[in-house]
């Protein structure tokens, strides 16, 4: 694996910039690979042996793909929208996992580890840089069972949805009412459609 | 008539052999009243140092597996097997341990087995499929039931003929969630209406439908009245309500008038009593829109009643009728026991 310096400058450019998230992305996917015994996250044979899970979407989420190759398309990456600064790395071949996640604390020791900077901002992109990583992390040893619809490769399982005939993969479908259902017409979804007169009524807007 | 299987040949290696060789299947090690567990997982390089713990296992002997066309292995078989089995709501692990792959609850909501279906299944040579009951409340992570095939290496054949009944009659294992149903409570009795003693009832039903995500819209207390319980039920079906429970006044006493209320509010469908105990004075009934369940005081004492066997499947979108109470009966008995472990237990499992 590349040094602290040059992943960070990596993350950074992957990014769009450099902040304190980048370097706490990039230290702790550092340590969650070393502590799952991968080296080499991004070639082959480990991008296959790993998986991780991201519990924000938040600037270390970017760093954490960069540094380890994981990726929400080749579903390597899953996001568990817990709204934590924490991930989960996963060795697949051997089981071993340890779940990750970056203290409050740290915060307030960037102070201690970085007093030569005014700038708040600064002082924690340098300090996260050369903190102990017992100031900066707590580490647990956990144990994943990852579904075998959640696994990587082709798709096995596909569902057709007895409401609206949308192609359901990987499980995802849900048995309501008695019906197969997709989840937008199970639970309701983000989106609304618009209707021919909301269509023309934003047109009058132009 | 005995299951009559294949007994596939396949070459073996003394173990004292077989030091470098990878372990043909998972292999278990039990020590009796302490754990039973794969200690060999199928892949693993086997060292000097296996050797006595394979013999102290029983294990003088290890295949040398050499499949052959239309031969599969059981950690392959058994994952077409879990996938034919688990319908929505229902995942599995990537990992088989000694051949077998658990089914578990992907969220909360109702189980269902089609129990047939599931019997057809482990009619077939060399496979089978072990499961918790039909009509279960789960909870997400639930183990809900367990598949296999039995030898080491099955034949192509039979594996295709379980995997087909699976899928002919899909979903086997289902779970189905939970409708945040609409609900209006009257809770019954001249003795809370007149403030004599306090309600306890309300507490009750609103914990135990809210924990299958209902949302409990109104609450009122009634007095023992035919005309004014035959109102407020009206007045609930009136509104947007897709479930009104009572509570008290089920039973024979000359008071208890909430089963005439109830009628008297017009429903398509009314069954009074069914086959459980504790709920034997147990009122469901339907309306086009609006299921009504008529609790009997029991509730009040008993953790666990015809309610708890009911709600989560009018929750999961069923209209239970007449025939569905009579069939509680095989298992409709609760046994009180300290402490209460349902629905870990026989209670309700027809």
């Amino acid at each position: 694996m590349e040094d602290l310096d040059t992943l960070i400058q990596g993350a950074a450019q992957a990014h769009g910039h450099l902040c304190p998230g980048q370097v706490v992305g990039v230290r702790m996917a550092m340590l969650g690979c070393e502590l799952i015994g991968l080296d080499q996250p991004r070639e082959l044979p480990q991008i296959k042996q790993l998986i991780v899970y991201v519990e924000m979407d938040r600037c270390a989420t970017d760093a954490i793909a960069f540094v380890t190759g994981v990726k929400l398309g080749r579903r390597s990456l899953k996001f568990i929208d817990n709204g934590i600064m924490a991930a989960t790395f996963v060795n697949l071949a051997t089981g071993k996992a340890f779940r990750i996640a970056s203290t409050e604390e740290s915060r307030d020791l960037a102070g201690k580890y970085a007093p030569h900077i005014e700038d708040k901002r600064q002082q924690q992109l340098e300090a996260y840089k050369v903190m102990d990583l017992d100031d900066l992390f707590t580490v647990q040893e956990v144990r994943v069972d990852v579904p075998a619809s959640d696994m990587p490769g082709p798709t096995r399982f596909k569902a057709v949805c007895q409401k609206c005939g949308a192609v359901v993969r990987d499980k995802k479908e849900v048995m309501k009412n008695n019906q197969i259902l997709c989840r937008p017409c199970a639970f309701g979804s983000y989106f609304e459609p618009l209707s021919p007169q909301d269509n023309q009524k934003d047109t009058t807007h132009v | 008539m005995c299951k009559t299987q294949k007994r596939h040949t396949f070459k073996t290696i003394p173990v004292e052999d077989a030091v470098g060789t990878v372990v043909p299947h998972d292999m278990t090690e039990i020590i009796p009243g302490k754990s039973k567990g794969p200690v060999f997982k199928r892949g693993q390089k086997i060292t000097a140092g296996d050797v006595c713990r394979l013999q102290r296992m029983g294990k003088n002997n290890l295949y040398v597996l050499d499949l052959k066309e239309g031969q599969v292995h059981e950690d392959d078989a058994v994952f077409e097997l879990a996938s034919a089995l688990a319908g929505p709501g229902v995942s599995f692990s990537n990992n088989p341990g000694e051949g077998k792959l658990e089914l578990r609850a992907d969220h909360q909501g109702l189980l269902k087995v089609n129990v047939d279906a599931l019997t057809q299944f482990n009619m077939i040579d060399d496979v089978m499929c072990a499961g918790i009951h039909n009509n279960t409340p789960v909870e997400k992570g639930d183990s809900l039931g367990a598949t296999r095939a039995i030898p080491v290496v099955i034949d192509r054949e039979y594996l295709d003929q379980a995997v087909a009944v699976a899928r002919e009659n899909y979903p086997i294992f289902s779970v189905h969630t939970y409708n945040p149903l609409k609900i209006r409570v009257a809770i019954v009795g001249n003795e809370v209406f007149d403030g004599l003693i306090q309600d306890k009832f309300e507490d009750i039903v609103r914990e135990k439908a809210e924990a299958l995500g209902g949302i409990i819209e109104e609450v009122e207390i009634l007095p023992d009245n035919l005309e004014i319980i035959r109102d407020k039920v009206t007045d609930y079906l009136n509104k947007d309500t897709d479930l009104i429970i009572t509570t008290g006044g089920m039973s024979v006493d000359p008071d208890d008038v909430t089963r005439e209320g109830i009628e008297a509010a017009g429903f398509d469908e009314v069954n009074y009593s069914s086959a459980v105990l504790p709920g034997a004075m147990f009122l469901l009934g339907y309306t086009e829109k609006t299921a009504i369940m008529g609790l009997p005081a029991c509730g009040l004492y008993h953790r666990r009643t015809i309610f708890d066997l009911i709600l989560p499947r009018v929750m999961a979108g069923e209209r239970p009728g007449k025939l569905d109470l009579a069939r509680l009966s095989h298992g409709g008995l609760c046994l009180n026991c300290k402490p209460c472990r349902y629905p870990h237990c026989s209670f309700g499992k027809a």
